[in-house]
């Protein structure tokens, strides 16, 4: 059989644990290391992130401000800005067309194959609707280019499609809206028609980076609903990135937990959030305002704030913070993710030894 | 809708309206109104939180500032007990006759980023409106800004350090520690934690609970976060398109809903469980335009309660239980889900 790690998903049921697992990821990234060269030093934004998206499925990416998760998408899609540069790590895809996984940390970042991926098998959704489109061109007109360039189709037929597309994603009467400027459209419409954008060409996986933290409560619970129905529709693999653990327990399958460019965590969603292993992530989960809690209860918090990118801890990046810390080994060593049961895995001392020689900072 | 040992409310909101006209052509004529408050009383007691909630363009923000003044309302009557203990109407007076009750009500700002002057270093951010309160000796101002860099947890050292020296959080205590610089009674605070990150969110929602405590102060907590509400607030009034549409104690508010609005609103909050999914109600459509608001009840195109009266008649805010007044023709005949009945069971702990 031709690429022995490809899955099948049409000889077994597509639901279940069990398709995941016995299934190869469509995208593996391992030991990304994004760094950006500023003039006071190197910024480690993404420091040495692994994780993994299976088909069909949903990885949230969940973390604070500078935890290195928009970073993490930027760089798969090869799109991170000046001074920024991915200086280490693999980001293994597999393309459509079956053959070996490419790695997209090592494409020409201007390269025809990597414009090919971007936009076409990988689409990016972004937070804020109003300034991802040109305000001097019409909704239909941004949409149709992308078809046409990743597409051999016609105007005619682009457009057609387009029609469609925002359809599909409730747009209502498409057919007068498909000329309308992005600022006559309010901010869950622009949404929306995003979400056309990105999955006109089919894409494989969709990026969707805070794609809801611009918007109303229940515009949100829309936008989320549409996700989720598009999803179940086409089977594309969603990474979703957000600061909030609502979004995130409504719906990633698999999470990881990102603390100043680390993974800390990563597990099945149920797990991160009733078997939380790494004490970020306890103490995380448990500062967060609860809809359930009793009027005028204080909020059991974590110690201090986020440093600055300039001033990273050494060793654990989250040792100063952390209600666990042990003198001598996390402000000294790096801890690695290992895993701590079947499913889940922490980078913690609590659950692994540090190696001999203490890292460089 | 006194409080139950008879003391006047410090604030007493009645029929507030502020409209905002539309112009348009080349002589900007006036060619309609956007009702941004549209006739909304609510009152707050003394030394409790009420809380406005609601989404982008209902009016919360607007209300908050013709509370203060900075907008001047189109009409309805801004009542507030001064320290002297008579009460003034701040929407009726000229802005000139307000100077002296402007310091006891002041307001927190949501981004603490563009809210501090980043040429000023902390001592002056904060003596600023000392100063114009007319403490002239640079010695006693010093000295108050200490001990209010103390009250909200900050090193008085950071006195001499510019704003950009500091992460969101400790912003966010500078921006408290200028508002209670002049031992305001009222404190408006628009969105105080909804652009910090979460770890940082919980240490200044419980500075607020512990000033709160120690200053015996009154906040006006406008935000759209729903759990952010449950944890601070004592009474919570909801707001759609300009209008009120509930308001009540908060453990009843959230247990018990009447308004359909309120309802879906605490449904679509998501909740961070996974095994709660799915629960949730979707409201259909959009926010109405409040240029071009639609007949009858606001709400009616988007809910699922709609009877024709409700397409027709305008639901005033009836009071259904002591402390609990809803603006819906049907509220007492139809039965919503509060967060405990959507948690299936979960510990409120």
């Amino acid at each position: 059989m031709a690429g022995g790690m490809l899955c099948r998903p049409y000889n077994r049921p597509v639901k279940g644990e069990m398709y995941a697992m016995n299934c190869a990821p469509i995208l593996s990234v391992n030991n990304l290391k994004t760094y950006f060269f500023t003039d006071e030093g190197a910024v480690r934004a993404v420091d040495g992130a692994s994780f993994a998206v299976h088909p069909g499925k949903t990885l949230g990416i969940v973390g604070e401000s500078g935890c290195g998760k928009s970073v993490t998408a930027l760089s798969i899609l090869r799109i991170v800005d000046d001074p920024g540069r991915i200086v280490e790590g693999e980001i293994m895809f597999r393309r459509a067309d079956g053959g070996e996984p490419v790695d997209l940390a090592k494409l020409d970042a201007k390269g025809g194959e990597i414009r090919a991926i971007r936009g076409g098998e990988i689409a990016l959704v972004f937070q804020e609707p109003m300034t991802s489109f040109s305000p001097h061109y019409t909704i239909g007109n941004q949409i149709v280019e992308t078809i046409q360039l990743h597409q051999d189709v016609g105007k005619a037929e682009a457009r057609t499609r387009t029609i469609e597309l925002l359809r599909m994603v409730g747009i209502p009467r498409p057919e007068r809206r498909i000329d309308e400027y992005p600022f006559e459209l309010s901010g869950g419409l622009r949404q929306r028609v995003m979400i056309a954008m990105a999955l006109s060409c089919n894409p494989r996986i969709l990026i969707a980076d805070e794609p809801t933290t611009a918007l109303d409560v229940t515009t949100q619970a829309q936008i989320l609903d549409l996700l989720r129905e598009i999803q179940e529709r086409t089977q594309m693999s969603v990474i979703i990135i957000t600061h909030d653990m609502g979004v995130i327990a409504e719906m990633a399958d698999d999470v990881i937990v990102m603390y100043l460019g680390r993974v800390v965590e990563s597990g099945p969603v149920d797990e991160i959030f009733h078997r939380p292993q790494h004490p970020y992530t306890q103490a995380l989960l448990r500062s967060i305002p609860s809809i359930f809690a009793e009027p005028r209860t204080k909020l059991p918090t974590i110690a201090g704030s986020i440093p600055h990118p300039h001033n990273r801890p050494a060793g654990c990046p989250f040792h100063p913070r952390c209600a666990d810390f042990m003198p001598g080994k996390c402000d000294r060593h790096e801890p690695q993710l290992r895993p701590v049961s079947a499913s889940q895995m922490a980078s913690c001392f609590l659950y692994h030894e540090p190696a001999e020689a203490p890292q460089q900072s | 809708m006194k409080r139950a040992d008879g003391g006047a409310p410090l604030l007493e909101v009645r029929n507030l309206q502020r409209f905002f006209p539309i112009r348009k052509g080349l002589l900007r004529r006036v060619v309609g109104q956007l009702r941004a408050v549209d006739d909304i009383s609510f009152h707050i007691n003394r030394g409790e939180t009420l809380a406005l909630v609601g989404e982008s363009g209902c009016g919360k923000t607007t209300t908050a500032r013709c509370i203060l003044r900075a907008l001047k309302p189109t009409a309805g009557e801004v009542l507030f007990q001064t320290g002297a203990g008579d009460v003034v109407d701040t929407a009726a007076l000229p802005k000139r006759a307000l100077q002296p009750f402007r310091h006891q009500m002041q307001m927190i700002f949501q981004d603490p980023f563009s809210s501090l002057n980043p040429r000023m270093t902390v001592f002056d951010i904060i003596a600023e409106p000392l100063l114009a309160s007319g403490i002239k000796s640079r010695d006693q101002r010093r000295q108050r800004v200490e001990n209010l860099l103390e009250l909200v947890r900050l090193r008085p050292e950071f006195m001499q350090r510019y704003p950009h020296a500091f992460s969101g959080g400790q912003r966010q205590r500078i921006g408290i520690a200028r508002a209670l610089a002049l031992n305001p009674s009222l404190v408006v605070a628009d969105e105080p934690v909804s652009a910090l990150d979460v770890s940082v969110q919980a240490q200044i929602l419980n500075l607020m609970l512990d000033l709160q405590d120690e200053l015996g102060l009154t906040y006006l907590f406008v935000a759209h976060d729903l759990s952010v509400v449950k944890h601070i607030s004592d009474r919570v009034a909801v707001m759609y398109v300009g209008k009120i549409v509930e308001i009540a104690e908060t453990n009843r508010l959230f247990k018990a809903p009447k308004h359909p609005y309120t309802e879906a609103l605490l449904s679509a909050a998501p909740k961070p469980d996974p095994r709660l999914r799915s629960q949730r109600i979707v409201l259909q459509g959009e926010v109405a335009d409040p240029a071009q608001p639609p007949a009858g009840c606001y709400f009616h195109p988007r809910c699922a309660h709609a009877i024709d009266r409700c397409r027709s008649e305008t639901p005033k805010l009836e009071e259904i239980q002591p402390g609990h007044v809803v603006a819906c023709h049907r509220a007492r005949e139809i039965t919503l889900k509060g967060v405990d009945a959507q948690a299936n069971g979960k510990p409120s702990a």
